[in-house]
């Protein structure tokens, strides 16, 4: 890798630890942005080539120009595009025919990734994504930078999205306003970690090395690290499994009815869809290691493409665990948290419709421990639903449950898929009180609890209705006293506390 | 308008609630509105009913004005349901007949608020009055406010949220 240019001006953009200039991406990125679509290209021409080797020589030109389309199209945005940090803003100004100037103060995200692509991860280079807290609204993107600048830049911008009032490593100017309620008590120093941020820049040789080996350091304690047998075994038992599992019954199934097993060849690409669906969400989950730092919640995951994400403290919006009808006859659970924003996987869409799986599959006494990590001392959905629910809602009636403190409230449902949900009081956004004509019937009522973010939402299902109407009277109280508490930095929460 | 008290039981919430309710012209623009949906569905239908058989054409289309004119019927009490009430640290939305709806937002949440008013609710001088949290789930809406009144109700809440605001 040291023989690679430094992009932009001249010396690697962070070895000066000048961050306020503009700086470039690297020269690569368009190689590794469009590098999924010349790959897709790449496998249709085979198939062309050798579906009809007669007629393949047009199709052939086509796609060359096609591919070289893409690519003209990647090089010119890259020569359009470039980004600086100063003042507690990152900018990035792309765009050629509709030129965009972006801004992300660093006071407003939500959590900020480093992704690495298969490609990428080949030639040392890795992404660096922003996620901001807005629900519609894409967050920052820089594809691609060299591994070691994206790392010490996802450092440099933690630390200035950190310490709002004090003055970010560097000598960046302080950050304005403060408007992240983080509890004071947490804000660990910086500095703490010991490592230089200009120091590391200047070894290029690092970029070349896996994600892993460089991005271990710092004071972090690792919480889990999933197994992998076990992760396969759950994609087996998992939805997309059946999928694959009906696919192939279907596919095998008219092959012997048949008799011609060439028919199956039109099943290919559906069967090849879900394929790679299944490969996704091994990929994205394969070697899932999470661990607590001092700037929050460090998640790797990865086979292929590998993403380190950080959760700043306090970020976490509600705690999801999960246990489909197979799991659990395995003991086997999964543990999700609610970030808010969007995801920002758009290349990947089975991922993106998902909340953050802390846990892809775990036993119980890992999620409980987990959960442990992340909230302290939280209520079980003790409080059954009254015997009225029954007729409402006769198959989850079972796990229809909630409870609540002065922190906390919980509530579960679903009985294929039993979903329980954690919500701490002081991120709710909204309450709603729901009574559909049947549940008026039976004296029944459901209070409902937004948090920020697309999909989470704890409800609290099929409750007497006077039940229901003490909760709504006290809850926007608990919440509003939480918050309060919240903001006001006495309480000092572990680290990842909710 | 006979104001029935559909809705959450009047206990939900404070004892002491002041429920306000959207102008009575929101009757007005929303029986418009039914009726700009009926009458071209009714004429429509009837047309097309008609290219089969004159008595097809007459029964689809009379079939779809009868329709419209149910939908009316249920109209006055959907209208009478919606109310809104804003307390010392939220705001209070309730709606709905069949399924029954109350949301409670705190102005702290709140992340904008913004004012809209179709061609019908505009030719009335109403406006809806929508406030969005950063939860895609919580949908708060006050439709049919007379426009001074959304206004004002927009700047009101506009400063509660700026006073009150929290982080996420």
């Amino acid at each position: 890798m040291t023989n690679r240019l430094p992009s932009g001006p001249p010396g690697s953009p962070l070895a000066t630890a000048d961050m306020a200039g503009w700086h470039r991406l690297h020269p690569l990125s368009p190689l590794i942005r469009t590098g999924r679509h010349v790959v897709t290209i790449g496998i249709l021409l085979v198939g062309v080539i050798f579906a009809n080797r007669s007629q393949a020589g047009g199709d052939l030109v086509i796609n060359l120009v096609v591919i070289a389309i893409v690519l003209a199209a990647g090089v010119v945005s890259w020569l359009v595009t470039r980004w600086q940090v100063a003042d507690g803003v990152l900018r990035i100004d792309t765009g050629l025919i509709r030129r965009q100037l972006l801004r992300f103060p660093l006071s407003q995200v939500q959590a900020i990734d480093v992704v690495q692509t298969g490609l990428a991860r080949v030639l040392g280079l890795a992404e660096i994504r922003l996620r901001m807290a807005g629900a519609d609204s894409s967050g920052g993107r820089l594809a691609c930078l060299r591994l070691a600048d994206a790392e010490q830049l996802r450092e440099r911008l933690l630390s200035m999205t950190r310490a709002p009032g004090t003055a970010a490593a560097g000598g960046q100017v302080a950050l304005p306003g403060g408007q992240v309620a983080l509890p004071g008590g947490q804000v660990a120093l910086p500095g703490g970690q010991g490592t230089l941020p200009g120091g590391q820049g200047t070894l290029p040789g690092m970029a070349g090395r896996s994600g892993e080996s460089v991005e271990i350091r710092g004071a972090e304690r690792q919480l889990f690290r999933v197994r992998s047998r076990r992760l396969a075994g759950a994609i087996v038992l998992s939805r997309a499994g059946a999928y694959v599992a009906v696919v192939i019954a279907a596919m095998a199934s008219v092959a012997v009815l048949t008799g011609q097993p060439g028919i199956v060849a039109s099943f290919l690409p559906p069967a090849f869809g879900v394929v790679l669906a299944v490969w996704h969400q091994f990929n994205g989950e394969f070697g899932t290691v999470v661990a607590v730092a001092p700037e929050g919640l460090r998640l790797r995951s990865g086979l292929v493409q590998t993403t380190a994400e950080t959760i700043r403290p306090g970020r976490v919006q509600a705690v999801r665990l999960v246990e489909p009808l197979l799991w659990r006859a395995f003991g086997w659970c999964r543990l999700e948290v609610d970030v808010a924003g969007p995801r920002q996987r758009r290349e990947n869409q089975s991922e993106a419709r998902r909340l953050r799986a802390l846990i892809p599959v775990g036993s119980r006494a890992e999620a409980d421990q987990m959960i442990g990590e992340l909230l302290t001392a939280p209520p079980k959905p003790a409080r059954r639903a009254p015997r009225n629910a029954r007729w409402k809602a006769p198959l989850t009636y079972h796990f229809l449950g909630w409870d609540g403190d002065d922190r906390y409230v919980v509530a579960s449902r679903g009985r294929v898929c039993r979903k329980t949900t954690w919500v701490p009081l002081h991120k709710v956004q909204s309450i709603r009180w729901v009574q559909g004509p049947l549940q008026r019937r039976l004296g029944l009522a459901s209070v409902r609890l937004d948090v920020a973010g697309r999909r989470v939402t704890a409800s609290i299902q099929d409750r007497d209705a006077a039940e229901a109407n003490d909760v709504l009277r006290r809850l926007p109280e608990h919440a509003r006293a939480a918050r309060a508490r919240a903001i006001d930095p006495v309480l000092a929460d572990p680290p990842p506390g909710g | 308008m006979p104001v029935a008290e559909p809705g959450p039981p009047a206990e939900v919430g404070d004892d002491g609630i002041r429920w306000q309710h959207p102008s009575p012209r929101l009757l007005r623009a929303r029986r418009i509105q039914v009726g700009l949906v009926t009458i071209p569905a009714a004429l429509i239908g009837g047309l097309a009913g008609s290219t089969a058989s004159a008595a097809l054409g007459l029964g689809l289309g009379l079939g779809l004005v009868i329709a419209g004119l149910l939908w009316e019927r249920f109209l006055a009490r959907r209208v009478a349901a919606w109310g809104y009430a804003e307390r010392h640290q939220d705001l209070m939305v309730r709606r709905g007949v069949l399924v029954r709806r109350l949301s409670v937002i705190p102005y702290g949440r709140m992340q904008f608020i913004d004012v809209t008013a179709g061609p019908v609710e505009r030719s009335l001088g109403l406006a809806t009055v929508r406030m969005h949290t950063a939860a895609a789930a919580s949908d708060a809406r006050i439709p049919g406010l007379d426009r001074a009144e959304a206004a004002k109700l927009r700047d009101q809440l506009a400063e509660l949220g700026e006073s009150l605001a929290a982080g996420l």
